[in-house]
């Protein structure tokens, strides 16, 4: 038995409680309702940021810088899994590039300039667009190992596209890593080629390779776009392709899970939830009442938040009410 | 200063007329605010002491009056406003007073005759009277009124007054869910910032527009206060409660919410005593429709209320009263661009006003109103209107559908601007509380 792994297991479970202390601290410490929920999601967000940060640069086989090709697969799955079942949890509150992008937006904020708005209908096609995007990084693999047939050792081919020697095109997970390791250099590992551009990479490589360009490129624009749109790659990001749609099928009424809920008699429909929506969600409040059917929500509860009305928007999860929203303009009731 | 040479609808009325008429209307307003605040006072033995400071402010000649006069004089602008869509944290921004100026007068509606057909809405006619004779005391301070086109009176009124005043139009988008409108409403609010800026000399900053929301968003909040307290076994006479909602329009806003707040200490007092001002068994009666003003339009909240069978009155839906201060501003980012959106928002999206219309019919007002009387506790709405208010009249139907799919009786009281019709508006308002009192016992 490796002791190492207990040893990785107790840092990561002091991380946890590090986090719900967090958690607790903006609980007692944070009374404006307008931004409570907000900065418990920062907590959760840094939590997140620092428990994936270890995992990538410490755990396991540190010698080989990184974890094995597969678990990269594992990972994927484990998301979307998440995703049909609990709703887009893991882009609103846990992923480092969303976390990134949000503090970009609070550096906005504080410099008093305005977010762009992005035109609905090109909106909605963004968010179509994903899942052309997933289906394409999902044959891209097949597709490169007919031009380039190397033997595969260990892992399938997916594995290979999300951590293997095609890793340059792919989007799907790479994104994070140079945002939380960016100093790792080179790593081959298995003649796997584990590197994702990083500052020295750039400088070293630039224009010798075309993933790496395109990486790049996509790096630049994303980060750069998320200050004037709030969120811009969460808007057809593939790893958020959620199987919300689902739920409009008989027998998939329950997915997902955890979702918002609005309460059609309470609600003056005011505008505030569709103008807060750092994706421009409309269903909030254009659906009348009952469980928002929309496949773009991060389930943020930005919305919920900041409704100003007692009890007309709230988080569900199955039947049970998380968080409603309430009159932010004064402390609730058993305070 | 403004007026123009030519008056193109108004009538020459000569000084004396207006002086006579002036002074008698004066003194008979006088004497009702007084006979009024003494019935109110009859009403309730234990009327709250904060309830004092409300009384002395909503004497239109008084305090008030005074405290704007001597910040005119200082070189403040006052701007004055017929519709509650007009954007008042706008105006507290830029350092000037907001203050509504409709009129509540019922012997000026016979002046306002003169220049319009008796068919209109008294509302318009009785404000146009109060601005031929001078009456009003707001509307002579106000350097500029704020007309915003929503219902037909609410569109000449207007073009009427601006004979005498600087009148800045706002037009309001008939539908309201739909982007185009937002947009359309967004740059009229973002017209009207300029105009004011220019007009009062005052910059809006960020930092004032951000102090102005925050300090109507403490109003709100003494508000909902109060009207939390009403939800429960009565504390506080209806009619106590639209005054304080009403003194609004024309307090300084900060000490309002002081004041407010004061109140509703004491009610939480009361309330622990358990010391109610009428029996918990009396019939819980909501007021839905055309706005009531101070002070002559005070008719329909003291027959409930001292009716026999009495009833109380826990809440209303009229832009005079509860819709005032329902909505606070929700501002995402404190950035200008974002304060302005959320300002314009609230009053376009949020309102309740039935001139709008869409594809399900003004369906916010039924389900706020049908919100309220769950809230509430409500037992009986009266859905009040005074001849020539079309689009309330227009609405009912819809509502007492609505509410009749819920059980809750739904009275139909049309009136007009007279003192005329009391008793037999009596009788009626009597056989609808007894039938209240009916259904409560049962």
């Amino acid at each position: 038995m490796d002791w190492g792994i207990v040893g990785d297991i107790l840092r990561l479970t002091a991380l946890g409680g590090l986090g719900v202390a967090g958690v607790i601290a903006v609980l007692i410490w944070k009374k404006n309702r307008s931004t409570r929920v907000t900065f418990l999601r920062f907590v959760i967000q840094a939590t997140a940021l620092a428990a994936i940060f270890y995992v990538l640069s410490y755990t396991v086989s540190p010698a080989s810088g990184g974890l094995p090709p597969i678990m990269f697969l594992y990972v994927m799955v484990a998301v979307f899994a998440m995703t049909i079942v609990l709703g887009r949890v893991f882009c609103g509150w846990l992923c480092p590039f969303g976390f990134i992008m949000d503090l970009e937006s609070q550096i906005r904020r504080a410099a008093k300039i305005r977010y762009r708005i992005v035109p609905d209908k090109f909106n909605v096609a963004l968010h179509k667009s994903r899942y052309v995007i997933l289906l394409v990084f999902l044959l891209l693999p097949v597709v490169l190992w007919f031009s380039d047939p190397r033997p595969i050792m260990v892992s399938p081919l997916m594995a290979q596209l999300l951590a293997g020697h095609y890793r340059p095109y792919s989007v799907l997970l790479d994104p994070l890593i140079p945002f939380i390791v960016p100093w790792k250099g080179q790593v081959i590992v298995d003649q796997v080629n584990l590197t994702y551009p990083y500052a020295l990479s750039i400088i070293t490589y630039a224009g010798t390779n075309i993933g790496q360009i395109l990486a790049i490129a996509f790096v630049g624009t994303t980060l750069a776009g998320a200050f004037a749109v709030r969120r811009v790659w969460c808007r057809f990001c593939p790893t958020g392709a959620s199987l919300a749609v689902v739920n409009r099928f008989k027998g998939f009424k329950w997915a997902p899970i955890l979702h918002i809920s609005k309460d059609e008699e309470k609600c003056t429909k005011c505008g505030v939830c569709k103008r807060v929506c750092p994706v421009q969600v409309n269903e909030v409040y254009e659906q009348k009442s009952g469980k928002i059917i929309t496949s773009q929500c991060m389930v943020c509860a930005r919305c919920v938040e900041m409704c100003p009305y007692e009890d007309v928007l709230m988080v569900k999860l199955g039947s049970k009410t998380l968080f409603k929203s309430r009159n932010w303009l004064e402390p609730s009731r058993n305070e | 200063m403004n007026e123009p040479v030519e008056k193109r609808y108004m009538p020459e009325v000569s000084r004396k007329e207006i002086d006579e008429l002036k002074t008698t209307m004066k003194a008979a307003s006088q004497k009702v605010m007084a006979e009024n605040i003494e019935r109110m006072k009859k009403a309730d033995p234990k009327r709250p002491e904060a309830m004092k400071y409300f009384d002395e402010i909503s004497n239109l000649f008084g305090k008030r009056q005074e405290e704007i006069a001597a910040e005119k004089a200082k070189g403040k602008k006052v701007i004055g406003y017929m519709c509650l869509f007009a954007p008042t944290e706008l105006i507290l921004a830029a350092d000037a007073i907001p203050v509504r100026v409709n009129s509540g007068w019922y012997d000026t509606s016979k002046l306002g005759d003169r220049v319009v057909p008796v068919e209109v809405c008294p509302v318009i006619r009785s404000t146009i009277g109060a601005k031929m004779i001078e009456l009003s005391p707001f509307m002579e301070q106000s350097d500029a009124l704020i007309s915003v086109l929503t219902c037909d009176g609410m569109t000449k009124l207007g073009e009427i007054l601006s004979d005498y005043k600087t009148i800045w139009g706002m037009n309001v988008p008939r539908i309201k869910d739909s982007t185009q409108s937002l947009r359309f409403w967004n740059d009229e609010i973002k017209q009207m910032k300029n105009q004011i800026e220019t007009f009062t000399g005052n910059k809006i900053t960020r930092n004032k527009l951000k102090e102005a929301i925050e300090l109507s968003h403490r109003a709100t909040k003494a508000f909902r206060r109060l009207q939390e307290l009403r939800k429960g076994s009565p504390v506080i006479m209806g009619r106590d409660a639209m005054l304080v909602n009403q003194t609004f329009l024309w307090d300084d806003k900060l000490r309002w919410t002081q004041k407010t707040e004061a109140l509703c200490d004491e009610l939480e007092k009361r309330a622990q005593r358990k010391d109610w001002v009428c029996s918990p068994d009396t019939p819980r009666v909501m007021i839905t429709g055309t706005p009531m003003f101070w002070p002559d339009n005070w008719k329909l909240p003291t027959l409930v209320e001292e009716s026999n069978p009495q009833g109380i009155i826990v809440a209303d839906e009229q832009c005079s009263g509860e819709r005032i201060l329902n909505d606070p501003v929700g501002v995402d980012e404190w950035s200008m661009d974002d304060m302005l959106n959320a300002i314009g928002e609230r009053y376009l999206m949020a309102s309740t006003c039935p001139c709008f219309t869409s594809k399900d019919g003004n369906e916010d007002r039924i389900n706020w109103l049908l919100n309220k009387v769950k809230d509430w506790k409500v037992q009986g709405v009266v859905y009040y209107v005074v001849r020539g208010c079309m689009l309330y009249a227009m609405e009912y139907t819809r509502v007492k559908k609505a509410l009749d799919k819920i059980n809750v009786p739904v009275y139909y009281l049309d009136t007009e601007y007279t003192r005329e019709d009391v008793g037999q508006m009596k009788t009626r308002v009597e056989a609808f509380l007894e039938m209240l009192t009916a259904r409560v016992d049962m």
